[in-house]
């Protein structure tokens, strides 16, 4: 073994640091959909359905006629808000699980001002609902909130013992205190001033003109977390806590805010629900809305402009379904299924990714050490 | 009075508290290997749908808990797989497990049984109860003590099973070792992965045999979301008890009363007002043993000052 | 000596890793029964070439041999431990949780009926094994609350119940104070002569090589560039080898200090994590212009001492004050704003975001300052990355980019991120903790330099470490810190680093305590 040998193993190794390119995360969210996707043709295989009618059906239901892909776009819309607020709670580092619970509390106190204020102008109506829903929301995501900055108390735990507490609180009270005295409305609250109904967009779907408020948040949202400077603080705040206290930011107060901001911004996902669809605040106002929202922030890594598109391929999936229930036949739940795969794979794109990368530096660096062990006849 | 605080009451609470009993003993395993499994509610929801099809296809509750078994046993080595050795978030992988086990469970039960939002009937074989013979004439614990499920006595067991594994066996020391201090584990040539495999595993088979007690031995049937957040219940119990079989077990039995009590007080109070009752109080559990531990400490600083 | 086997023996080993050449053809014996050390600068290779004994990585080329026999391919502790080679590691591998017994027999507990651990078994066993070494330990003790020096003293019982006749020490003592360091030598000394123990001794003190060893090998850039035999060489000369060069370990202070007395720390306690005493009175007094180095052992109190200045820690007592003003009570951003910076000893998790990019890091504290934010809502990131351009060349960053996450920077250019933050505050006060620690000779340099400027400029600094070189080259005065109380105060060239070591352990001046 001599110098010069040592010296051409050391240039055949010459790795570039590691860089964590968005590029490659893209690709393999392509692989994770098309092996989830597959997955789901397996067990509708399996079921006795034929995979390609039925993602047929799926992607029809969603986009086909103009009210289908009105549906999905309100469905979009509701997706893109709650992930979106996921996202801004978990930038600085707080985990906002009980947004279920907060889009609850805020439609019931929207239902409640917009059915009281009967009789005022429909912008004051709105407005006061507004604040009503956000505040209704962004006080309940406070509560934990506190707990986790200044007790430490684990905020995912509390937050999902929460939601059940709020869902059954709204339950006690569209059934008792505020049940309507409307005839054939089972468990809701009175209906809102008509003058403050959202109109519809596109004929029987469930888009309103509550997507132009959407998007004004959405927007918000967007440039807090990218552009500016609070988002920086809480970049900081979340990625290292104590670093940030250190370094002169509002650690505390940061985190706090982006827990309240998350649960007002649930709080109006609530009164979206409650202005644009039902007009009143019934029991069954959101189906797991959040979590199908956490979902989609979770998998793009809370990175806003991917919440907005992943959402509205989410969106797709989830209306397409329940068309493709009645068309092909197979349970729409399939689909939450292929959901939870693509999470999965995902979530494990980066340990996956490093294993490829560790095997195939270790290959190359024996296959190196070997061609130069021969090179100096050893 | 009497209507409420009654012999029922205590029997009722030993048969809701067993599956978060059972659950937080599958958390305290991986707690003490240093993780916290959120996807125990979804472990659970997915073991009561098996050990139903289980006890369903063979007319026996033996395979019901045999199906429970085999499932936990996959669904802890797939934890382990995506959390440890492919270093996902553990709490993503968990929530994720949670609405893949809703997802799952409601597509079977719409595509096997062909019914929606629940499924019983005499098919299913439940749980033996269990009369100890000695213990059934004691005057007021009696009739507590004898006439459970069989699970319920296993998760008594359990216990102190768990107990002795961690603090009195080798292999408890090291699980606990591959949490605390992974590497001074790997120095001693035992893999703290392989720890952490074991604890996965076991976590999955507990809280897939808590669901088995749910459906099996709580009710006869299985019903869409059953698992009603105990999961994340049993986690909080963890976090209650600190590592210690005995008090995660005491945590367990006080959410059980609180449940029950709710269930009775029913007839006076709304019974949604009920159903919130134990959610409310466990979040209140949290916080008082996060504040008194910090008083634990500040007297302690105070002595020491 | 010769013709016999040697106790271990490299041929031609070679590590290489991804981009880095940590081994270079290392051919090495060791004679049994003899203490070699193993010099050389951070990064010189010596730690990979005893991991690699150890078994905890492969080496690239290269063989192995214990007591004559080669290493399999599948070498991995438990086989090197089998063959008969201890490791006691830098970052002890303890679980502080469990007994000291536990701890010594983990991975080979007794067994009682074939599934219980014999507790009382294992006790009785490390109670006579502590006695016939001459490292008496109590079995029952709980590792976590044990002094440094004897958990480290349990980690070498680990080794020596293993059947190790060759033990491997990394750094050890890196944590001990001078009188535990003197024991560990006795000990050393003991079980070399009467057990026939061959230790291999991996260091980067000089002095305790010439204490101790028989023979030295110096190594540099992964390569061994040679073995002497401890009585024919001297410091000066193993210094040079290591670093290439004469170092010059001479003063550069510059200027007298100023007489404004700028930072004041009087009475102050505060607790550790534990709540456990941690800092029991001090004061100390830094003028305009001057270095006051603060000189201990890792433990005495120094982490709690510069926390509680920066507001990152609750005193329990005393009073801090900048320029008479009272900011015992203010966070660190308050302190922040009233001229003071913080050099942290914890890098990674106090002084960067390991995740965040080089240019954030290098931002936070001035991100609402005009030029980086408009109205102070729009993040003016360009600007920003200018800005971190220029500090990164001030300072010398070598990174692969300033928009990669700082933790992809060696530990020496993770530590100028730091110092270049802290010192582009151009603030009155810097609070400087280890601030060369882990860090290579070169940037210890450029480090020292730097603190001068800042000291010649007329900033008062408070300065915390645990090297003696370190301190005696920058500080103006001394104070010696011992379990959270300052034992002495002197002035620069009033005492020698030999004398300053009495201080540090116990020894008190008269009236040191009160400023």
């Amino acid at each position: 073994m001599n110098a010069g040998m040592i010296q051409s193993v050391r240039t055949l190794l010459s790795l570039k640091p590691k860089q964590k390119l968005t590029a490659q995360y893209l690709f393999s969210l392509l692989i994770a959909v098309t092996l989830a996707f597959l997955v789901g043709a397996g067990i509708m295989l399996l079921c006795g359905y034929d995979p390609v009618a039925c993602y047929a059906a799926l992607f029809k239901g969603a986009l086909g006629k103009p009210r289908a892909f009105g549906n999905t776009l309100a469905k979009t819309v509701t997706l893109c808000l709650t992930g979106l607020s996921m996202s801004l709670a978990a930038k600085a580092g707080i985990f906002n699980v009980g947004g279920e619970g907060q889009l609850y509390l805020g439609g019931l106190a929207a239902a409640v001002v917009g059915a009281r204020m009967n009789g005022s102008p429909a912008w004051l109506i709105v407005i006061c609902s507004l604040l009503a829903a956000m505040a209704a929301g962004g006080a309940y995501a406070w509560l934990p909130g506190v707990l986790k900055v200044k007790l430490k108390v684990n905020e995912v735990v509390t937050t999902i013992l929460l939601n059940s507490a709020a869902i059954y609180f709204c339950s006690y009270m569209a059934n008792g205190p505020l049940q309507t005295a409307e005839r054939g409305i089972e468990s809701g609250t009175d209906a809102i001033a008509s003058a403050a109904w959202f109109t519809p967009l596109v004929r029987l779907s469930n888009l309103t003109t509550g997507v132009f408020y959407a998007a004004v948040i959405t927007l918000l949202v967007w440039y807090v977390m990218s552009r500016s400077t609070v988002g920086f603080e809480m970049k900081m705040t979340g990625t290292n806590e104590r670093f940030a206290r250190y370094g002169g930011i509002r650690a505390d107060s940061l985190a706090l805010w982006g827990m309240v901001l998350s649960g007002m911004i649930c709080g109006i996902v609530g009164l979206l629900e409650v202005f644009g669809l039902h007009h009143r605040f019934i029991t069954t106002i959101s189906s797991e809305f959040y979590f199908d929202g956490m979902l989609v922030a979770m998998i793009m890594r809370y990175q806003p402009l991917g919440v907005i598109l992943m959402s509205f391929f989410f969106a797709i999936l989830n209306i397409g379904s329940s068309a493709m229930e009645l068309s092909a036949g197979i349970s729409s739940e399939v689909m939450l299924i292929v959901q939870s795969v693509i999470i999965f794979f995902m979530a494990a794109e980066g340990g996956i990714s490093d294993e490829v990368r560790q095997k195939a530096a270790a290959r190359r660096v024996r296959r190196a050490a070997r061609k130069a062990a021969k090179e100096a006849g050893v | 009075m009497s209507d409420i605080f009654n012999i029922l009451l205590l029997q009722n609470t030993l048969r809701t508290a067993t599956p978060v009993v059972l659950c937080a003993l599958g958390c305290l395993m991986t707690d003490q290997v240093g993780i916290m499994n959120i996807g125990v509610d979804g472990m659970m929801l997915m073991g009561a749908f098996f050990a139903v099809l289980g006890s369903y296809l063979f007319s026996s509750w033996l395979m019901g808990l045999v199906f429970a078994v085999v499932l936990g046993i996959l669904l802890g080595l797939f934890y382990y797989v995506f959390s440890i050795r492919f270093k996902s978030d553990e709490f993503i992988i968990g929530v994720a497990l949670n609405i893949l086990a809703g997802g799952l469970t409601v597509f079977l039960l719409r595509t096997l049984f062909g019914v929606k939002g629940s499924f019983s009937g005499p098919g299913i074989v439940p749980l033996p109860t269990l009369t100890l013979p000695g213990i059934r004439d004691i005057p007021v614990l009696g009739p507590i003590l004898s006439g459970n499920t069989l699970l319920v006595y296993v998760s008594w067991l359990l216990v102190l099973l768990c107990w002795l594994f961690l603090y009195k066996t080798p292999i408890g020391f090291h699980l606990r070792a591959s949490g605390e201090a992974p590497e001074a584990l790997r120095a001693s040539g035992k893999s703290p992965e392989r720890m952490k495999r074991l604890a996965s595993v076991l976590c999955g088979i507990l809280a897939t045999v808590s669901g088995a007690h749910l459906s099996l031995g709580y009710l006869t049937m299985f019903s869409e979301n059953m698992s009603a957040s105990r999961g994340y219940v049993a986690v909080a119990c963890v976090i209650f008890g600190g590592g210690n079989p005995p008090r995660v077990f005491l945590a367990a039995l006080m959410f059980g009363f609180i449940d029950a009590l709710g269930m009775r007080l029913q007839k006076y109070i709304s019974s949604d007002l009920t159903s919130m009752a134990p959610y409310v109080v466990t979040v209140v559990m949290m916080v008082a043993v996060v504040l008194l531990r910090r008083r634990k400490q500040a007297a302690r600083e105070r002595l020491s000052a | 000596m010769s013709g016999e086997t040697p106790i271990v023996r490299f041929e031609h080993v070679t590590m290489q890793f991804p981009g880095v050449l940590a081994n270079d053809d290392v051919s090495l014996d060791i004679r049994k029964g003899e203490v070699f050390a193993l010099v050389g600068e951070n990064g010189a290779g010596k730690s990979t070439l005893m991991n690699l004994l150890y078994g905890l990585q492969k080496p690239t080329l290269g063989t192995i041999a214990i007591k004559g026999q080669k290493t399999s391919a599948r070498h991995d502790p438990q086989r090197a431990m089998a063959m008969g080679v201890g490791m006691v590691h830098q970052h002890f591998k303890l679980v502080p949780s469990f007994t000291v017994a536990q701890n010594i027999a983990l991975g080979m507990e007794p067994k009682l009926r074939g599934l219980f651990y014999d507790q009382r078994r294992i006790n009785r066993e490390v109670l006579a094994l502590g006695e016939r070494f001459g490292l008496p330990v109590q079995p029952e003790d709980v590792v976590g609350e044990l002094s440094v020096g004897l958990q480290q003293r349990v980690e070498i019982l680990k080794a020596l119940h293993r059947g190790a006749d060759v033990l491997i020490l990394d750094e050890p003592t890196a944590v001990l104070t001078p009188h535990e360091t003197d024991e560990l030598f006795d000990v050393i000394r003991k079980i070399v002569a009467e057990q026939g123990m061959t230790v291999l001794l991996i260091t980067h003190k000089l002095g305790e090589v010439m204490k101790l060893s028989d023979r030295v090998g110096v190594m540099r850039r992964g390569r061994l560039l040679g073995i002497l035999d401890t009585e024919k060489t001297n410091e000066r000369e193993l210094a040079a080898m290591m670093v290439g060069r004469d170092v010059i370990f001479d003063e550069l202070r510059e200027g007298e200090p100023g007489a404004d007395e700028v930072l004041t720390v009087r009475g102050l306690k505060a607790s550790d994590d534990r709540g456990l005493p941690a800092v029991k009175g001090v004061d100390i007094t830094v003028h305009r212009g001057e270095i006051v180095g603060v000189c201990g052992v890792e433990g005495n109190g120094q982490t709690e001492l510069t926390e509680c200045i920066m507001g990152m820690r609750p005193q329990t007592g005393g009073t801090v004050t900048l320029n008479g003003m009272d900011v015992s009570r203010l966070s660190p951003r308050e302190i922040r704003a009233m001229g003071v910076s913080w050099i942290p000893e914890d890098r990674l998790h106090t002084g960067l975001s390991v995740k965040a990019t080089v240019t954030e890091n290098l931002l936070v504290g001035k991100q609402r300052r005009p030029e980086f934010s408009r109205f102070g809502i729009h993040y003016r990131k360009r600007n920003a990355q200018r800005y971190a351009e220029k500090i990164a060349a001030e300072f010398d960053i070598r990174s692969g980019g300033l928009e990669l996450p700082v933790g992809s920077l060696s530990g020496g250019n993770m530590q100028k991120t730091i110092l270049a933050r802290e010192f582009s505050f151009d603030s009155p006060v810097l609070v400087i903790s280890q601030p060369t620690r882990g860090v290579d000779i070169g940037a210890i340099e450029f480090i020292h330099e730097k603190i001068l400027e800042k000291r010649n400029a007329g900033c008062a600094i408070l300065l915390v470490s645990a090297d003696l070189d370190e301190l005696f080259r920058l500080s103006d005065r001394l104070l010696t810190l011992y379990e959270g109380q300052i034992t002495g105060r002197f002035d620069a060239g009033e005492i020698s680093k030999q004398d300053i070591g009495y201080y540090m352990t116990g020894g008190r001046q008269k009236g040191a305590r009160e400023a």
